[in-house]
C-alpha cells in the first residue's frame, strides 16, 4: 500500500507525464516514422447535437442574456432595422449575412427577438470552431454553433437536420470574413439548403463590424462604435429557379440592403430597379482605400431626422 | 576489596525482562537487567582444594542472557543461589598455590560445581566421571548453584575475583591467548554436544543456529564424528562463511531449512493446519543450538524417524509431537563430561582434554582473535553487544574485570 | 483493416511508451533514436468459426477427410494443448472446445466407442477440473470427466507410458500408451506463437522426461536459433526427428489453430493501441488503471490482470498430415506476428508482462520472469538476434512475486540451492538435473497435486541459455536487487541508470530496440 501522500505526488507526475507526451490542449501527433502507418485522417469534428438539448438551451439562455448581451452592448451600439419581417413569417428560415468581423454573429443573434433568437443556430466552420473540444463546447454553448465544412465535407450533423428539427440558421455564405469590410463573393451553401428544404432566406446586412473589430483584432476598439444591421425580405426559389441562379439573388438582396442602409430605401429601391445598385464588393482601388473607407463606422447622425420609432434602439 | 558484577532478586526487573527482553533488548541492557556492579570483599579460602583466582576474561553466553532477561524456565531457580557472580566462562589465573598448580598459574574452569568441590561423598554420575550429571549440586558447604557463575558463595569470572576447586581447573597450555582459551568452555560442550549426538558413519546432520553454540557444535561433528553432510541454519552472512570453515558443507537461512532439507534428503514435505509444514523423513540428526521455540521445532520437523534431536542451547517450550508420532530420541546435553566416549568406542578422556586439540585448530584460532572484550563498567554496551552479536558479526563477547578500575 | 506491423523510431513527437512489468506497466520515455517494434494489428477474424472447423476437418490437408478415418470399434484419442496457452486464456468458448465437438460429433457419428481425451501437459502441472472444463467445454466434460476419460497426461506413470523406440541419433521416444496405442490421434492445437504446433504437439506434449531430456537440454537450447524458427532450431530438430518416427507408430490426425491479437479486452484496450493514437477515453483508461494499481493490494492486483479473458479472433484452423498442416500454420503466424528489422542493436529492451505460459493463475516468480524475458521475447527472433553479440538486455519486472509453493515447489530449491551455487545453465543441469528429476516428492506433487515437475525449473533455465550465451549484460529496471542477483543479473531503478550500468559493455550512446510486446510479435531481423 502507498501513502496518500505518495499516491498524489505520483498520481501528479502521471498527470504531468501525459499531459507532455499527449500534448494535452494541443494537437496531438503522430511520430515521422509512424506517419505512412497512420490510417487517413477521419474528420475529428466534436458532436454538437447536445448544445441543441433543453439543459444546454438553458444554459445558453443564461449566458447569452447574463453575459454576452450586457458585455455586447458595452463595447458597441447598435441599430436594427426590418424586424417585422419577422413577424410576418415562420420559422425555420437561412438568416444569409454578409460577413466581416466575429462581431457579425453576436450582432446577428442579439438583434433577433428572443423567441427567434432561441431557435436559431449558428454554422460554424468545422475546421476552425470544432478542431477542440474546448472551442467547440464554448461556441456551441454561447452561440449555438454547429459545424459545417467549408471544403464541402460530410458531417456529424448536417445543417438539414438541424433545419429540420425546426431550427432557423445563420450561414455566412462568403464562407470567411471578409479581409477588407468589402463583400466577398457568396457560396451555394445557403441558396442549396433553402432550395433542398424548402425554407425561405432572410438576407441581412450589417456595417460596422469590421469597423469595430476587423480581422486579427481579438476585441472591439474602444469607444462604442455603431453598428447597424438591416433584415430584408424572405426569399424563397421561385418555380424552377435552380440553385446557381437563386444564389446570385440573395447576394443581390444582401447589396441592397447594405445600400438601403447607407442612404434611404426609396434611393436604393430605385437603384436597384435600375441595376445601379453599388457594387457590394466595393470599387477597383487601392487596397487602402477600400480598407479606409469601410473603417469608417456608420455615422449614427447620417441621417438626420430619422424616425426612431420605427427602429429598436 | 573487588569489583563485579553482580545478579540479584529483582521482581519488577525480572517481569519486565521477561516481557520484553526478548524485543527490545535496550531494556534489557538498560532498566531491566537484574544487574549491578557492586564492590565486594575479596573471597576468603579455607578449604583444600581451593583457592582463589584472578578473572582475566570471562565470556558472555547465551544462558547468562536468558537469566537476565527472565527468559530461562524458573525450573532453574532452585539450582542458583542469588546474588550471585555471573560468569562461567572462565579464563584465571591463580592467585595462591593451589595443591600442584603454583600461584600465576593460568587456568581455564570446568564451571560444574561437583561432589568433589562441594565436599561431598561422590554420587554415581561423578564416579562415573559424568561430572556435568552431578546430583549432589544443591548441598554440601556449597550453596546451590549448578555451576560457578550461578553459585553465591564461589564467585564468578564476571568479577575481578573468585575462587574454584582443583578439580575444577583446566591448565592453559603455553602460548595460548587469554581469548583463545576462553573459548575452551564453550568447544568442551560442543565436544559433549557432538558426541552425544550419536551420528552414525556419513549420517545426515542439521545443526540449526551458528552462534558460538552452533559453530563450535558443527566443528566438534566434523572433528570427532562421521558425520557426512552436516547443514547449518545461519541467520546472518559472516556466519555463513565461518559455518563453512568450521565444516559446514551446506548453510541455509532460517526459511530455506526444511526445503533443503528435503531436497538433500528426497523427504516429502506435509503441511498441516495452522502450523509449520514438516518432513516425512530428513536429517538424521538435528542440533539445536540456539534454544529458541522456532529452532527447536525446525530440528523436530527436520529429523527423519527413529533420529536423534539434540538440546545444545537451553530449550524453549516445543510441540514435541513430532518426537512422539516419529519416534525421536531427543538428547539433552549440558556443560561436558570429565569421561567422553568417542564413535570409535574409545573412552577415558575428559571434553576439555578434547576440546584443547580443537581450539588448536586455525578456524578457532582465527576467530579467537574477534572476541570482542569489556571492562566490567561498561556492562550495559557489552550485554547490548552480546545481545546482537550474531547481526554485529561477533561471535563471542567477554568481560575484562582486569581493565575495571 | 489490419496494419502491418513497423519499427518506429522514437522522436519528439513520441508520446511516452507503455512498458509492463508485472503486474501492471509503465510510461518510458526512451531516448531520442530508439527503435520500438509494433507488432501488426490484429488480423481479421473467420466469419464463421463452426463453419472454418467443418472445412478443415473435411478438407484435410494430405490426409482422407476426418469421418473416413472413423469407424466403430476403433480406439481414438483426442489429445489437446493445456493451458499454458493461449496467454491470456481465452474468454469462452475456447477454440479447442469447439473443434473437439466438431471431432466428437463425427466419431459419434461413426459409431466410435473408445474414445479418450488427454490434455498434453508434458510435465507441466495437472490442470484442475475447472481448467479442463474451460477448454474443452462444458458438455465435453460432462460427458467424459466423470469416468475419467478425460484427464491429464502423468508423464511419471510408467504403466501409461510406451517407448516407441528411438531416432537415428539415439533419441529415446516415449510418449502416453494411450496415445501411442490408438487406431487414430487427433491433436487439437492453439498455435499461439511460431514454436507451437508440429511434431512438437505430440512428441512433446504427450512425452515422459526420458524423452524430453533430449532435447530439452542446454546444449541444444543454445543452438535453437531461434525455437521460435523451427528450421534454425535444434530442439525443434528434435522434436521433428522424434515426430517421424510417431508418425510410423500411430496415425496423427493434426489440427491446428492460429488466433488474432486481440489480447487485452476493454478497459484494457488501450494496451492494445499505438500510443500516439490514444484517444482521451484511452488516456484517462491508462490512467486510471494505473493509479488504482498503485494503490490495489498485491492480491487484488492479481486477481485484476489474472482474471482477464482475451477476445481472440480465429484466423484460421488446419488438419491434416502434422508437417502440411504445420507450413499452412505458420505462414498464418507469422502474417500476424511477423515485423522486419533491419539490423541487430546495442540494447534490447523488453518489458515482462504478468503473465507467462507457467503461471497461469499463479505468480510470476524471478525465474519464469526471467525466462519469459530471455527465453520467450528474447528469442522472438528470425534470422539473428534483435540484440548485437555481446549486447546488453534490459528488462522490466520487479521480480518480488514470490514463489507459488503449490504450482512451483521445485523452483523454490533451485532458486535457493541451484542457483545460489551457479547461475550457468550447462553446468546446473550437469549437476543437479537428475537430483530433482527424480525426486521423489516432486514427482509425487506433479502426479497427485498441481506442482510443475521437479526438473520444470531447469528446463526455464535452458531456455535462457541462449541469451546467457549471447548478451553481455542483463539489467532488470524495477527488480528486486536480490532476486536479480541470485540469478546472475543486475538491477536498476530507471531506464537510465540501466543504460549507465551498460554503459560498460555498449557504451554510453548504444543503438536501442524496444520490442513492443505483448501483444505478441516476431521480429524478423535482416
Amino acid at each position: 500500500m502507498t501513502s496518500p501522500v505518495r499516491f498524489v505526488s505520483d498520481t501528479r507526475s502521471d498527470l504531468r507525464q501525459m499531459a507532455r507526451g499527449w500534448r494535452w490542449g494541443r494537437r496531438s501527433l503522430v511520430p515521422r516514422s509512424a506517419e505512412p502507418y497512420v490510417l487517413p485522417a477521419k474528420q475529428t469534428v466534436f458532436p454538437s447535437d447536445w448544445s441543441r438539448k433543453r439543459p444546454a438551451i438553458v444554459a445558453r439562455e443564461v449566458a447569452q442574456k447574463a453575459g454576452l448581451e450586457p458585455l455586447f452592448r458595452s463595447q458597441v451600439r447598435t441599430r436594427v432595422e426590418g424586424l417585422d419581417i419577422l413577424d410576418r413569417i415562420e420559422g425555420p428560415v437561412i438568416f444569409a449575412a454578409n460577413h466581416a468581423s466575429h462581431l457579425d454573429t453576436p450582432l446577428i443573434l442579439l438583434s433577433l427577438p428572443d423567441e427567434w433568437r432561441r431557435r436559431t443556430a449558428v454554422a460554424a466552420a468545422a475546421d476552425y470552431f470544432f478542431d477542440t473540444w474546448w472551442r467547440a463546447v464554448g461556441s456551441s454553448l454561447i452561440f449555438n454553433t454547429f459545424p459545417i465544412d467549408r471544403r464541402g465535407g460530410s458531417m456529424a450533423t448536417t445543417p438539414g437536420e438541424v433545419l429540420a428539427d425546426g431550427w432557423s440558421l445563420v450561414i455566412f455564405p462568403e464562407g470567411t470574413r471578409s479581409k477588407d469590410g468589402w463583400m466577398g463573393s457568396f457560396r451555394m451553401g445557403a441558396a442549396f439548403l433553402a432550395h433542398e428544404h424548402g425554407v425561405p432566406v432572410v438576407p441581412v446586412a450589417h456595417r460596422g463590424t469590421f469597423a469595430a473589430m476587423p480581422r486579427g483584432q481579438g476585441w472591439p476598439s474602444p469607444g462604442r462604435r455603431q453598428l447597424t444591421i438591416r433584415f430584408g425580405e424572405p426569399l424563397s426559389p421561385l418555380e424552377g429557379e435552380s440553385v446557381r441562379d437563386f444564389a446570385p439573388r440573395i447576394r443581390a438582396a444582401v447589396a441592397s440592403l447594405l445600400d438601403e442602409d447607407r442612404s434611404t430605401w426609396w434611393e436604393a429601391r430605385r437603384r436597384a430597379a435600375a441595376g445601379a445598385t453599388p457594387d457590394p464588393s466595393g470599387p477597383k482601388v487601392a487596397q487602402w482605400r477600400r480598407v479606409w473607407e469601410q473603417s469608417e463606422s456608420p455615422d449614427q447622425d447620417q441621417l438626420p431626422g430619422r424616425v426612431r420609432a420605427w427602429s429598436r434602439r | 576489596m573487588m569489583l563485579a558484577l553482580e545478579m540479584f532478586r529483582s521482581l519488577p526487573r525480572t517481569v519486565a525482562g521477561k516481557a520484553v527482553g526478548a524485543r527490545m533488548p535496550g531494556i534489557l541492557s538498560g532498566f531491566a537487567a537484574p544487574l549491578r556492579l557492586v564492590t565486594l570483599d575479596a573471597p576468603v579460602v579455607d578449604r583444600p582444594g581451593w583457592a582463589r583466582l584472578k578473572s582475566r576474561l570471562s565470556g558472555i553466553c547465551g544462558s547468562d542472557l536468558g537469566a537476565l532477561s527472565g527468559q530461562t524456565s524458573l525450573y532453574f531457580s532452585a539450582v542458583v543461589s542469588l546474588p550471585f557472580v555471573p560468569g562461567h566462562e572462565v579464563v584465571a589465573e591463580l592467585l595462591e598455590d593451589c595443591d600442584d598448580l603454583a600461584a600465576g598459574t593460568r587456568v581455564v574452569l570446568d564451571p560444574v560445581l561437583t561432589c568433589a568441590a562441594r565436599g561431598v561423598e561422590p554420587c554415581e554420575s561423578c564416579v562415573a566421571g559424568h561430572t556435568n550429571r552431578c546430583s549432589r549440586i544443591t548441598v554440601g558447604h556449597l550453596s546451590p548453584g549448578l555451576q560457578t557463575g550461578f553459585c553465591r558463595d564461589t564467585g564468578g569470572g564476571w568479577g575481578q575475583q573468585l575462587t574454584a576447586h582443583r578439580s575444577q581447573m583446566h591448565v592453559v597450555p603455553e602460548g595460548w591467548s587469554d581469548d583463545q582459551a576462553l573459548l575452551l568452555e564453550p568447544l568442551s560442550c560442543a565436544v559433549h554436544t557432538a558426541l552425544r549426538a550419536g551420528v552414525k558413519p556419513n549420517g545426515r546432520v542439521l545443526v540449526s543456529g551458528a552462534g558460538s553454540v552452533g559453530l563450535f557444535a558443527t566443528l566438534a561433528l566434523r572433528q570427532l564424528t562421521p558425520a557426512g553432510e552436516i547443514v547449518v541454519v545461519a541467520k546472518h552472512g559472516h556466519q555463513r562463511e565461518l559455518a563453512l570453515e568450521f565444516g559446514a558443507t551446506e548453510v541455509v537461512l532460517p526459511d530455506e531449512v526444511l526445503r533443503r532439507v528435503r531436497r538433500t534428503t528426497g523427504a516429502f514435505q506435509l503441511k498441516p493446519e495452522f502450523s509449520a509444514p514438516y518432513l516425512l523423513g530428513g536429517v538424521d540428526v538435528a542440533v539445536d543450538a540456539v534454544g529458541s521455540k522456532q529452532s527447536l521445532e525446525t530440528a523436530l520437523n527436520a529429523t527423519r524417524a527413529g533420529g536423534r534431536v539434540v538440546l545444545s542451547g537451553m530449550p524453549a517450550a516445543a510441540d514435541l509431537s513430532a518426537a512422539w508420532f516419529r519416534e525421536l530420541e531427543v538428547v539433552g546435553t549440558y556443560a561436558s563430561s570429565q569421561q567422553e566416549t568417542l564413535p570409535s568406542g574409545e573412552g577415558g578422556r575428559g571434553a576439555f582434554d578434547l576440546a584443547m586439540e580443537l581450539a588448536e585448530l586455525e578456524p578457532v584460532v582465527q576467530l579467537s582473535k574477534t572476541v570482542a572484550s569489556y571492562p566490567l563498567h561498561r556492562w550495559r554496551e557489552a550485554l547490548d553487544h552480546a545481545h546482537a552479536a550474531g547481526r554485529l558479526g561477533t561471535v563471542k563477547v567477554a568481560f575484562d574485570p582486569r581493565s575495571s578500575q | 483493416m489490419s496494419r502491418p506491423g513497423f519499427v518506429l523510431e522514437v522522436d519528439d513527437r513520441t508520446p511516452p511508451m507503455v512498458v509492463h512489468e508485472g503486474l501492471g506497466f509503465r510510461l518510458e520515455n526512451f531516448p531520442l533514436g530508439t527503435r520500438v517494434v509494433y507488432p501488426p494489428e490484429s488480423l481479421p477474424a473467420v466469419p464463421d468459426v463452426d463453419e472454418a472447423i467443418q472445412h478443415a476437418l473435411l478438407n484435410p490437408h494430405d490426409s482422407e477427410p476426418l469421418p473416413a478415418l472413423l469407424r466403430a470399434g476403433m480406439r481414438l484419442t483426442i489429445a489437446f494443448d493445456d493451458l499454458s496457452i493461449p496467454l491470456p486464456t481465452m474468454r469462452a468458448p475456447d477454440i479447442r472446445g469447439r473443434i473437439i465437438e466438431a471431432v466428437l460429433t463425427m466419431a459419434a457419428d461413426a459409431g466410435v466407442d473408445d474414445v479418450k481425451l488427454i490434455a498434453a501437459n508434458a510435465l507441466h502441472r495437472r490442470m484442475t477440473p475447472a481448467e479442463l472444463k474451460h477448454i474443452v467445454g462444458e458438455r465435453v466434460f460432462r460427458s467424459f470427466y466423470p469416468q475419467g476419460d478425460l484427464y491429464n497426461f502423468d508423464a511419471e506413470d510408467r504403466d501409461e507410458l510406451a517407448h516407441l523406440g528411438t531416432t537415428d541419433k539415439g533419441e529415446d521416444i516415449e510418449i502416453s500408451k494411450r496415445a501411442a496405442e490408438s487406431d487414430l490421434l487427433v491433436y487439437v492445437n492453439v498455435n499461439l506463437v511460431a514454436m507451437d504446433g508440429g511434431h512438437k504437439s505430440v512428441g512433446i506434449g504427450l512425452a515422459s522426461y526420458r524423452s524430453l531430456r533430449h532435447h530439452h537440454n542446454a546444449k541444444t537450447m543454445v543452438h535453437s536459433r531461434s525455437f521460435m524458427d523451427h528450421k534454425h532450431s535444434e530442439m525443434h530438430h528434435s522434436a521433428w526427428r522424434m515426430g517421424r518416427v510417431i508418425k510410423d507408430t500411430v496415425r496423427v490426425f493434426q489440427i491446428e489453430t492460429t488466433l488474432n491479437n486481440d489480447v487485452f479486452p476493454q478497459p484494457y484496450g488501450f494496451l492494445q493501441k499505438r500510443e500516439w493514437e490514444w484517444s482521451v477515453k484511452d488516456q484517462a483508461s491508462m490512467l486510471a488503471v494505473r493509479r488504482g494499481l498503485s494503490i490495489a493490494p498485491p492480491r487484488l492486483k492479481h486477481k485484476m490482470f489474472h482474471d482477464l479473458r482475451s477476445v481472440y479472433g480465429l484466423t484460421g484452423v488446419n488438419a491434416g498430415e502434422v508437417e502440411a498442416v504445420h507450413q499452412k500454420t505458420l505462414e498464418k503466424v507469422h502474417a500476424q506476428h511477423s515485423v522486419e528489422v533491419s539490423g541487430q542493436s546495442d540494447v534490447l529492451v523488453m518489458g515482462v508482462p504478468y503473465l507467462g505460459p507457467y503461471n497461469v493463475n499463479s505468480s510470476m516468480n524471478p525465474i519464469l520472469a526471467a525466462c519469459m524475458g530471455l527465453g520467450y521475447y528474447f528469442n522472438s527472433y528470425r534470422g539473428q538476434p534483435v540484440v548485437r553479440k555481446g549486447g546488453a538486455v534490459i528488462l522490466y519486472h520487479p521480480l518480488n512475486e514470490g514463489f507459488n509453493q503449490l504450482h512451483h515447489p521445485s523452483y523454490v530449491d533451485f532458486y535457493e540451492e541451484v542457483l545460489a551455487e551457479s547461475t550457468n545453465p550447462a553446468v546446473v543441469g550437469e549437476k543437479f538435473e537428475q537430483q530433482f528429476a527424480q525426486d521423489p516428492w516432486y514427482i509425487h506433487l506433479y502426479r497427485t497435486s498441481h506442482a510443475y515437475h521437479g526438473v520444470h525449473p531447469f528446463y526455464m533455465w535452458y531456455w535462457i541459455a541462449h541469451a546467457l550465451d549471447h548478451v553481455g549484460d542483463v539489467i532488470w529496471v524495477g527488480g528486486d536487487r536480490r532476486a536479480a542477483g541470485r540469478m546472475g543479473f543486475r538491477a536498476a531503478s530507471t531506464l537510465q541508470d540501466a543504460m549507465e550500468m551498460a554503459s560498460g559493455a555498449v557504451g554510453t550512446s548504444p543503438s536501442i530496440t524496444y520490442l513492443h510486446n505483448p501483444p505478441h510479435l516476431l521480429a524478423d531481423v535482416r
